[in-house]
């Protein structure tokens, strides 16, 4: 499915090396305009490395990342972001000290091509985002008073109203019970409707199956499996990077 | 609107002083509305960013010197020199600002620490800055227009950051002190920010930098690059507000009267109350005035206990 579809993204043999530790080794793969790709793979593999190498909060040692046809991997994140390349953190970073509206505003004022510099108009995007997140009760708490569910949707909702055009999801879901990880699973596919392309980080696996257009898994850094979801799960070396050799 | 009725009409009282007041008053006025000033500079990058600037005594010596060497060494007009001294200021916020704020955090505070004592050293063995020994400007008996002067550069500094707390720009800056990595990937240009804003600071500073020199007449290293004035201005930010448009004002008002009733009752314990003043200040808002304006409107005395409670004191 992803042939038909003109590459958004690029990475060519990304590597990156904390000291000794190569946290990302060699990695290869493309995202199609309007796909949705799930990166998986045990805790330590690379994957959140991978995506702070695309966002910028990290740069590459060695390796090209290719956005819209456009070398970016020694761009500065805010520039990554006028692109429209926006990103939620694994471990959340909500603007504590602001309402939920106003750490919305952040990205509907910034974001891509710059934002919206209307500081009205870039307030009511943000409540769009926000009714769409499901936070609209929660518009003039403060960040810092929110729980652990209502957190991960504000994560969701500032990337979404820097109205990216790709989207970097980090364990949006890691914490959600199944209700909330079946809603949170329709608002993907709705952004994904409207056109913005999307790779995601998840654990829970029932939800990156339904998600994904295509899996690719990393380990030890290392890309070691890609394709159409049911496969990989089903691919020997998956199953053994996640339960042990034995089980294998 | 009944806010702004408010401020207008103290501002009213503050510039019609020199009609009512006696001459002890206004040169009191003078001290504070200045303070007032440094507090507020401050605040622009220390209370919107988080940034915690100790090279803000620095600009204010640049502004008091190139005023100085302007009216005593090439007897141009004050106003000359005023341009001169933030020329020389900002200059030095640029040069200074863009190495030293791609620093995250503590690091930029210290290495604006040694800047004060770079530079007062630096002056001391430049000719043209009298060495030293100093400089004597012009004398000019003139209070009420340094009153008014300073006045009116406190409404311009207070106006800059109302500008700053709804603008974009002030998003931006705000966003970078609540989070640095979230605000550089949602595109703010973390760095530029900083910078403009440190630059911005460093104006309004050189500007009271240069009207004090011009009223006191004499300056010398000591008393321009004084790093205790730095002090000054991050205790009255605090103290009043960081990041809210009147607090640092409301802050520095209130502990120059403080410390100005301090000194002229008890001389001597003047400076023990002071700090037993704010340390009481910190343990019990450590946000500021303005937010314990807010807590009590919402909570009462509870907001006390609130915050004590909060900050794990």
């Amino acid at each position: 499915m992803s042939d038909a579809l003109a590459p958004l993204l690029e990475a060519r043999h990304l590597t990156r090396r904390f000291q000794g530790l190569v946290a990302v080794n060699d990695v290869s793969f493309s995202l199609g305009e309007g796909e949705i790709l799930g990166l998986i793979g045990p805790n330590g593999a690379g994957k959140t490395t991978l995506i702070s190498l695309i966002s910028g909060t990290l740069v590459p040692d060695e390796g090209e990342l290719l956005f819209a046809g456009r070398r970016v991997e020694r761009l500065a994140p805010f520039r990554r972001a006028h692109l429209g390349i926006g990103r939620t953190f694994q471990v959340m970073k909500p603007f504590p000290g602001l309402s939920v509206l106003e750490n919305v505003t952040v990205g509907a004022l910034f974001g891509t091509g710059g934002g919206e510099r209307n500081r009205a108009r870039a307030r009511e995007r943000a409540r769009a985002m926000l009714d769409f997140t499901g936070l609209a009760q929660r518009v003039d708490q403060r960040a810092e008073a929110l729980g652990g569910p209502d957190r991960k949707r504000l994560e969701l909702a500032k990337a979404l109203a820097m109205q990216p055009k790709l989207l970097l999801l980090d364990e949006v879901m890691a914490g959600l019970n199944p209700v909330e990880v079946d809603e949170v699973v329709g608002l993907i596919k709705r952004i994904r409707d409207e056109g913005v392309t999307i790779l995601v980080i998840e654990h829970v696996i029932k939800a990156i199956r339904s998600l994904s257009d295509r899996v690719f898994v990393l380990h030890h850094g290392q890309k070691i499996a890609e394709g159409d979801p049911a496969a990989v799960f089903r691919d020997p070396r998956v199953v053994e990077a996640y339960l042990g050799k034995r089980r294998a | 609107m009944l806010r702004w009725a408010a401020i207008a009409a103290v501002a009213l009282l503050l510039a019609l002083l020199p009609l009512y007041g006696d001459a002890v008053t206004i040169q009191y006025g003078i001290n504070a509305l200045l303070v007032a000033v440094l507090a507020q500079a401050w605040n622009i990058l220390g209370g919107f960013t988080g940034y915690a600037s100790f090279g803000n005594s620095t600009f204010y010596g640049l502004g008091t010197y190139g005023t100085a060497i302007a009216m005593a060494q090439f007897g141009l007009p004050f106003w000359t020199g005023l341009l001169l001294g933030a020329a020389l200021a900002m200059l030095c916020a640029l040069l200074v600002g863009i190495p030293i704020l791609r620093l995250r955090g503590p690091y930029f505070a210290i290495a604006t620490l040694g800047l004060s004592a770079a530079l007062s050293a630096l002056v001391a063995n430049l000719d043209i800055a009298g060495r030293n020994i100093g400089l004597i400007l012009p004398l000019t008996r003139n209070d009420t227009l340094f009153y008014e002067a300073s006045l009116a550069l406190l409404a311009a500094a207070t106006l800059a950051v109302a500008w700053l707390s709804a603008s974009r720009f002030g998003m931006g800056l705000i966003a970078i002190r609540e989070d640095e990595d979230a605000a550089a990937v949602m595109g703010v240009n973390t760095t530029l920010y900083k910078v403009v804003a440190l630059v911005l600071s460093a104006l309004f500073t050189a500007v009271a930098g240069g009207i004090h020199a011009y009223w006191i007449t004499f300056i010398d290293p000591a008393s321009a690059f004084d790093s205790t004035l730095n002090v000054r201005m991050v205790i009255m930010t605090v103290f009043g507000g960081p990041g809210t448009v009147l607090g640092p004002v409301v802050g520095a008002f209130i502990l120059s009267a403080i410390y100005e009733a301090l000194a002229s009752s008890i001389s001597t314990a003047a400076a023990l109350f002071f700090g037993i003043v704010i340390v009481l200040a910190v343990i019990f808002m450590p946000r500021g005035l303005v937010d314990l304006g807010w807590g009590f409107r919402r909570m009462g005395p509870r907001y006390l206990l609130e915050t004590v409670r909060q900050y794990r004191l």
